[in-house]
């Protein structure tokens, strides 16, 4: 570090302009104040109070995380074996059925939110909530496609052959061997897909209904009417959950081994 | 006579630990193996032995059941196992890259294979130590794979699979991936360990030296097919043909007028300064293979190796040697010992004039191709 200064300076500088303005929001949700400004005037936890006794911010909190949890588990139950298929089999026509599953990431999601909504909710009548399903999932399967694949890419195939000389039928060897050696990749994929189901916008702006909102949202409409630090409360809430949940995956897993398998 | 082989072509007779009957391994236009008959003795090391792309690791995973033949049949101790899928065959195979499972400790991998045979627990725990006992790493139970260094690993390997008990114990060029003096000292260990248990071993590899130093029996194959079969010390001094010959280090290949194609390594060859032959040079051109040679040569280059010189001498035409012989060459490399003795020898140089002579007991006649 010290004998790069250019390289360090810019690291600083980089977490700075990521971490400063998160700290502001943080920072004003505190505010004894009427208004989201900096600095806060005085502390207080009445924006706290305030955002968790608002009903609309609660329920679609709730629909978010239910919608990102069962997107997630369908999007894991569906990529998981296609990327054992692509890793595995010696199909031809592999690299077709890869880029069929990463197609999704080059399609605008308004254009995806938009198609599912020409066709699930007016010409299906489907409700939203099994419309945004849908439409999350095929934005999810990419990550988890090429994400656990990643895992089985960089395994080496003659473990499996070894079990299987051990004495291990194909599916015991499936069992002991090459799920345990793609759990980070799993674990990671989860989180992917949790995290982009919970942040997607796009879809949710088009598919959504009065019956179903998604947090995120919500809290661009409230900003759009008032201006007031609880939605900084909100924020800071979210950001708190998202620090428990990294700091689990970091003891339990480890963030190298979760997002190591992403970029090889 | 293309290709040499020693082995008898006959149904399973039982007395074999395996056998490949008329074996052929075929992708698309590719044969990988190439109708190979081929029986293993039991309770010996034999070893495949050939370059890259020879066959002999397709024919290894044919042995364990990861591929199957196109055509031909396997038995293992007299069964037709042909079909059977790897986890039926009762044999332990060695990766070249030890596939250890790295989520599991030392004790577990060795203890994979005795699970599934439903092995008691205590019982387990015992041949578990046993068997890593007999690799010499009993006191690293607990640890993890990635723990352990490369030869560590590698007796991991060995140890998860001979706590099988398997029928054979098949290895995948199980030393390339170590440094070189711990290659020496696993050959070593796993022919203790081959005479401790009494396994019928089959061992892939691509190095001769270690072939020669390891096995009971070599194999010696080309383009998926065998071109000699023997004990080390048989295929070293008479190899079968001008490949087996070259795998082996014999680098020179001759054609006299009237013999066949002969061989001679360089260890064998002696040059000396052509002057101090006194003997004049048409002499020497008559005695062919039968009864050794002295031929007339330049000296093209000298490279010191340590504990030899190679020297490289390029022979004077028109002196018996059939350089038409497609085979043959009129290049000839000799390996000089320069012990101490030797000292007070001028140091050949590039362009003298030497003779270079053979005995007739290290000269190898080949058949002419």
């Amino acid at each position: 570090m010290r004998s790069r200064p250019v390289l360090f300076t810019l690291a600083i500088l980089g977490y700075a302009i990521m971490i400063v303005p998160i700290l502001f929001v943080i920072l004003s949700s505190f505010t004894a104040g009427k208004t989201l400004s900096f600095p806060p005037q005085g502390f207080s936890l009445q924006w706290f109070e305030k955002a968790l006794a608002y009903e609309p911010f609660i329920e679609s909190l709730g629909s978010s995380l239910l919608l990102a949890i069962v997107t997630t588990i369908i999007a894991l139950g569906l990529g998981i074996p296609v990327a054992l298929a692509i890793a595995r089999s010696s199909l031809r026509g592999k690299s077709t059925i890869q880029s069929f599953f990463v197609s999704p990431l080059i399609v605008p999601e308004l254009v995806i939110g938009l198609a599912l909504y020409q066709q699930l909710m007016i010409t299906l009548r489907l409700d939203s909530f099994i419309a945004l399903l849908l439409g999350h999932v095929i934005i999810l399967l990419p990550y988890a496609v090429r994400v656990t694949g990643a895992t089985l890419a960089l395994s080496d195939l003659s473990i499996e052959d070894a079990a299987r000389g051990l004495g291990a039928t194909p599916f015991y060897t499936f069992r002991t061997v090459t799920l345990p050696l793609m759990r980070p990749g799993i674990i990671s994929a989860a989180l992917l897909s949790f995290i982009t189901s919970f942040n997607n916008v796009p879809l949710s702006l088009l598919l959504q209904s009065r019956e179903f909102r998604t947090f995120p949202v919500t809290m661009l409409d409230y900003v759009q009417q008032s201006y007031d630090p609880m939605i900084a409360a909100m924020s800071t809430l979210i950001m708190a959950g998202t620090v428990v949940i990294a700091i689990i995956a970091e003891r339990t897993v480890g963030f190298a081994k979760i997002f190591g398998g992403i970029n090889k | 006579m293309s290709t040499a082989t020693n082995t008898t072509t006959s149904a399973a007779t039982g007395t074999a630990a395996a056998e490949f009957v008329g074996v052929s391994q075929v992708y698309g236009s590719a044969t990988a193996v190439d109708n190979i008959d081929l029986q293993i003795e039991p309770g010996k090391l034999t070893t495949l032995l050939g370059p890259s792309g020879c066959g002999k690791t397709t024919s290894l995973r044919m042995l364990a059941g990861y591929l199957q033949p196109t055509s031909g049949q396997i038995f293992i101790n007299g069964i037709d196992s042909t079909t059977l899928p790897p986890e039926k065959r009762n044999l332990g195979m060695v990766f070249q890259s030890y596939a250890l499972f790295p989520h599991m400790t030392v004790a577990d991998n060795v203890g994979y294979g005795l699970k599934l045979r439903k092995v008691a627990a205590k019982e387990l725990q015992q041949r578990v130590a046993e068997s890593l006992d007999l690799v010499g790493l009993g006191h690293l139970a607990s640890r993890k794979p990635k723990a352990l260094s490369g030869g560590q690993q590698q007796r991991v390997a060995l140890a998860r699979a001979i706590a099988i008990r398997p029928s054979l114990l098949l290895l995948d060029e199980p030393l390339s991936n170590l440094d070189a003096r711990l290659r020496i000292q696993m050959r070593e260990e796993i022919r203790r360990i081959q005479g401790e248990t009494g396994l019928t071993v089959v061992l892939v590899t691509h190095d001769q030296d270690e072939a020669l130093e390891m096995s009971d029996r070599m194999v010696v194959m080309r383009a998926g097919r065998i071109m000699q079969t023997g004990a080390p010390a048989e295929v070293f001094t008479a190899p079968a043909n001008r490949f087996v010959a070259d795998f082996l280090g014999y680098e020179n290949f001759l054609t006299f007028t009237g013999s066949g194609l002969v061989t001679v390594r360089p260890e064998h060859l002696t040059v000396t300064p052509a002057a101090a032959s006194g003997t004049p040079l048409n002499a020497h051109i008559s005695v062919g293979a039968s009864s050794g040679f002295v031929l007339p040569a330049t000296v093209t280059s000298v490279a010191y190796r340590g504990t030899d010189e190679i020297v490289t001498v390029n022979l004077a035409e028109s002196f018996g040697v059939d350089a038409a012989g497609a085979a043959a060459t009129t290049t000839l490399k000799v390996s000089m010992h320069r012990g101490s003795h030797d000292a007070h020898l001028a140091p050949l140089r590039p362009g003298d004039s030497v003779d270079v002579s053979a005995n007739a007991g290290d000269i190898v006649t080949l058949p002419t191709e």
